[in-house]
């Protein structure tokens, strides 16, 4: 067990240590490390504390709390394979240092154990974000009193700790198939495309679709109930946290016996598994044609391109913002009869334009392009500072890609909102112009982020894309500034009509002016430092 | 085409890694820079090729000062590291093509080099495979063959017979020497005392970040080996 212990530490303090930058003292990477926790900590909480006191404030008047459970328990269980299915590639099965501990006197279970133990404790994590609050509503808003025993949260600890454990076998299940498919199929990145695709149609369509389940689930919680036989282990769960002692054992006798079965099945044949999936032998029938040339810039892009679209990890967590601005515009075109009808019902108490410009605003903020690409180069940014390029053009190119992929974006959904909200020209274009205006500006500020702190240690693209703080800087501060910029609307609204909009706009226009000053004095210096 | 003058790089904490090493490397000389582990040749290469910044001395290549000039310094160099990772998402060719781009070789050009060196070093046929499934040595020829495409001026090697086959050792053996003979300089380091000894005009010794000998392959070894003045110099025999 001392071997495992020291095994699973590894894995563990390079999974904290993920999120901080390469550079810097400890207490900086200690600090930074921390900063990031209790960020993810504080939005898992709010989020899932929403949620589940919307649920049950529809659910508590007709005793159906138990639903609760149920659906935070699946979004533990679908959040969960949403973080780690896709890092177990890397992490399980892809580890840069698999050679050297596979070479070391422990068995390969033992190995395979400490790893999916790490992944289990990132799961453990998002579960107790997600089902913890859910205990804390059911205490506060409900009238049976189920919530006050010191009982409940006993069965409820049990249920944060072992649903992790199903999380994890089916991540690893699903990894260990995308590593297969990596190793084995030609066009392998096309394969995790649309797979990943699929996953994300399925969340998009049952986060568009949950506000009409919540409404109607109250009328019909019971025949809801039923109708979720498929997710017997979910309802045995809900149905164990709210006092059934022995649905709880069945729970969690279904999560320990897969990840037992995966982490000892897998075990045994964890060095075969990982041979193969490294294996890509290269094909030797290639003939040679001939080449066409194209500008350094031109190379630089496409560069930057082939890495956005060749990586499944980048392209999803990094585009999936601005797949959501347009999907978001598409929505509102399909649904355009719908949106003026509840407009309208509100009777001019809301501001259209102000608050399309929040969501495409919140739609860019979470598409982290150009905070990872610096530490994204890692081990690859000898080829750079090689080549006769200027470290300032080098940050331009970095941060033009994001805007070559934000700003069509932003002017499709823009469009596609202008149409279906029926604004005005003026304010149409002012839509366009102050979204431009942010993408430019995320772009910027993701940059410095991405030079201020650096990854350039990472052991692959999920701690960067995923877990970096740059990344999570560069998503979390423009909300920030998103937020101030309501503010100064509201603000403004107060002194006069047309401070309203002169006033975040004012904020965008000097936030981004000073980030592409300082990106343009001291961006280059910061590059050649690293 | 290679002038380093009174270089010194200290890294943080006071480490002294170079410590006031001039050194000069002519066209169509191949000089070779021999020392210890932590010694500093790396560091020193790294220095040259612009990739490392430095603080104290002046390093010229072909006219181009690094410091105040880098692009057109790098221009006319190639490096490569001792153990160089290549864009693992790029095909071979997709990454010969993008350095070409870099350095603006011409179409017709970069499609004749690539022919002769990536025959030459049997590598054609795997080009249109991604580096990702490369095997360290298949990395090293394409390293190798980005280096050669460029035509430079001087070309800087860290341990290249490192993940090389004999073959391969010798085929680049070979076009060293014509770059050399075209009038371009190589400057390499190299743990391989026999190769150097044979390889080049010039030789550099480097301890504990201090240049101790360096001079005319002949003259520096003489009735000797490179082996035992090596030895000799780093008081180990």
């Amino acid at each position: 067990m001392k071997k495992f212990f020291a095994l699973l530490k590894v894995s563990v303090k390079s999974m904290l240590l993920s999120s901080t930058n390469s550079q810097g003292g400890s207490r900086k990477r200690a600090a930074t490390g921390v900063g990031a926790m209790v960020l993810i900590a504080f939005l898992g909480l709010y989020m899932s504390g929403f949620y589940s006191s919307m649920l049950m404030h529809a659910l508590a008047p007709v005793h159906m709390e138990v639903l609760v459970f149920i659906f935070m328990g699946m979004g533990a269980l679908v959040g969960g394979l949403l973080f780690t299915a896709f890092a177990v590639k890397g992490v399980v099965f892809g580890g840069k240092d698999n050679d050297l501990l596979l070479s070391m006197p422990v068995s390969s279970t033992m190995l395979m154990a400490s790893r999916v133990s790490a992944i289990y404790l990132e799961n453990l994590l998002f579960a107790l974000f997600v089902l913890a609050p859910a205990g804390a509503v059911c205490t506060f808003m409900t009238q049976s009193g189920v919530g006050h025993s010191v009982l409940f949260w006993v069965r409820l600890a049990v249920a944060v700790f072992t649903l992790p454990l199903l999380d994890t076998a089916l991540s690893v299940l699903m990894g260990a198939l995308v590593a297969f498919l990596s190793a084995r199929v030609t066009r392998g990145v096309l394969g995790q495309n649309i797979v990943m695709a699929v996953y994300m149609a399925a969340v998009f369509w049952f986060a568009f679709n949950v506000n009409g389940m919540i409404e109607g689930l109250a009328a019909n919680a019971a025949g809801v109930k039923e109708s979720l036989s498929w997710a017997a282990p979910m309802l045995w769960m809900a149905d164990g946290i709210m006092g059934d002692w022995g649905l709880l054992l069945a729970f969690a006798a279904c999560c320990i016996v897969p990840f037992a079965l995966v982490v000892f099945g897998l075990g045994r044949v964890y060095r075969q598994a990982v041979t193969a999936f490294a294996a890509r032998s290269a094909r030797n029938d290639y003939k040679l044609s001939a080449q066409s040339a194209s500008g350094q810039k031109k190379a630089l892009l496409a560069k930057e391109a082939k890495r956005f679209f060749g990586t499944p990890m980048y392209f999803w967590n990094a585009g999936i913002g601005l797949i959501m601005l347009v999907a978001m515009g598409a929505a509102a075109l399909v649904m355009q009869n719908d949106l003026r009808e509840f407009i309208g019902l509100l009777g001019g108490a809301l501001p259209v334009m102000p608050m399309a410009a929040l969501a495409m605003g919140f739609c860019l903020c979470t598409s982290a392009v150009a905070a990872p690409s610096i530490s994204l180069e890692g081990k690859y940014l000898w080829i750079l500072r090689e080549a006769p390029v200027d470290e300032g053009s080098l940050l331009w190119i970095k941060t033009g890609f994001e805007l070559l992929l934000s700003l069509p974006c932003t002017v499709i959904g823009g469009v596609c909102l202008i149409i279906a909200l029926q604004l005005t020209a003026p304010e149409g274009a002012l839509l366009i112009f102050s979204m431009a205006l942010f993408a430019g500006c995320h772009a910027a500020f993701g940059m410095l982020m991405g030079l201020t702190f650096p990854k350039l240690d990472a052991v692959n693209e999920t701690v960067v894309v995923k877990q970096s703080l740059a990344v999570m800087l560069d998503m979390f501060v423009p909300m920030g500034v998103l937020g101030l910029c309501a503010l100064l609307y509201w603000l403004g609204g107060r002194m006069a009509p047309a401070l309203a909009l002169a006033l975040p706009l004012a904020l965008l226009a000097v936030f981004t002016g000073v980030c592409v000053l300082i990106l343009a004095k001291k961006g280059p210096a910061m590059l050649k430092a690293l | 085409m290679l002038r380093i003058e009174h270089y010194s790089k200290t890294y943080p904490g006071g480490k002294k890694a170079v410590d006031d090493l001039t050194l000069h490397v002519r066209p169509g000389e191949i000089y070779g820079f021999i020392g210890h582990n932590g010694a500093g040749k790396t560091t020193t290469l790294r220095a040259v090729a612009g990739v490392m910044d430095f603080t104290e001395g002046t390093i010229t290549i072909d006219g181009h000062d690094v410091k105040r000039d880098p692009v057109g310094a790098k221009r006319v160099t190639a490096f490569l590291p001792d153990n160089p990772d290549l864009y693992e998402f790029m095909k071979g060719i997709d990454y010969l093509n993008f350095i070409a781009d870099l350095y603006d070789i011409p179409a017709e050009q970069r499609t004749k080099d690539i022919a002769k060196y990536g025959d030459a070093f049997e590598l054609t046929g795997n080009l249109g495979s991604p580096i990702g499934s490369y095997s360290h040595g298949m990395r090293q020829k394409l390293a190798l063959i980005s280096a050669f495409i460029r035509r430079p001026r001087l070309l800087i090697l860290d341990e290249p017979f490192v993940g090389l086959d004999p073959s391969a050792s010798h085929i680049m053996k070979g076009y060293l020497a014509d770059l050399c003979r075209g009038g371009s300089a190589v400057f390499f380091s190299t743990h391989v005392l026999e190769v150097a000894e044979k390889l080049c005009h010039q030789i550099a010794i480097i301890k504990d970040g201090r240049l101790v000998k360096c001079g005319p392959t002949d003259e520096l070894v003489g009735d000797s080996s490179l082996e035992d003045v090596f030895l000799e110099l780093e008081g180990d025999k």
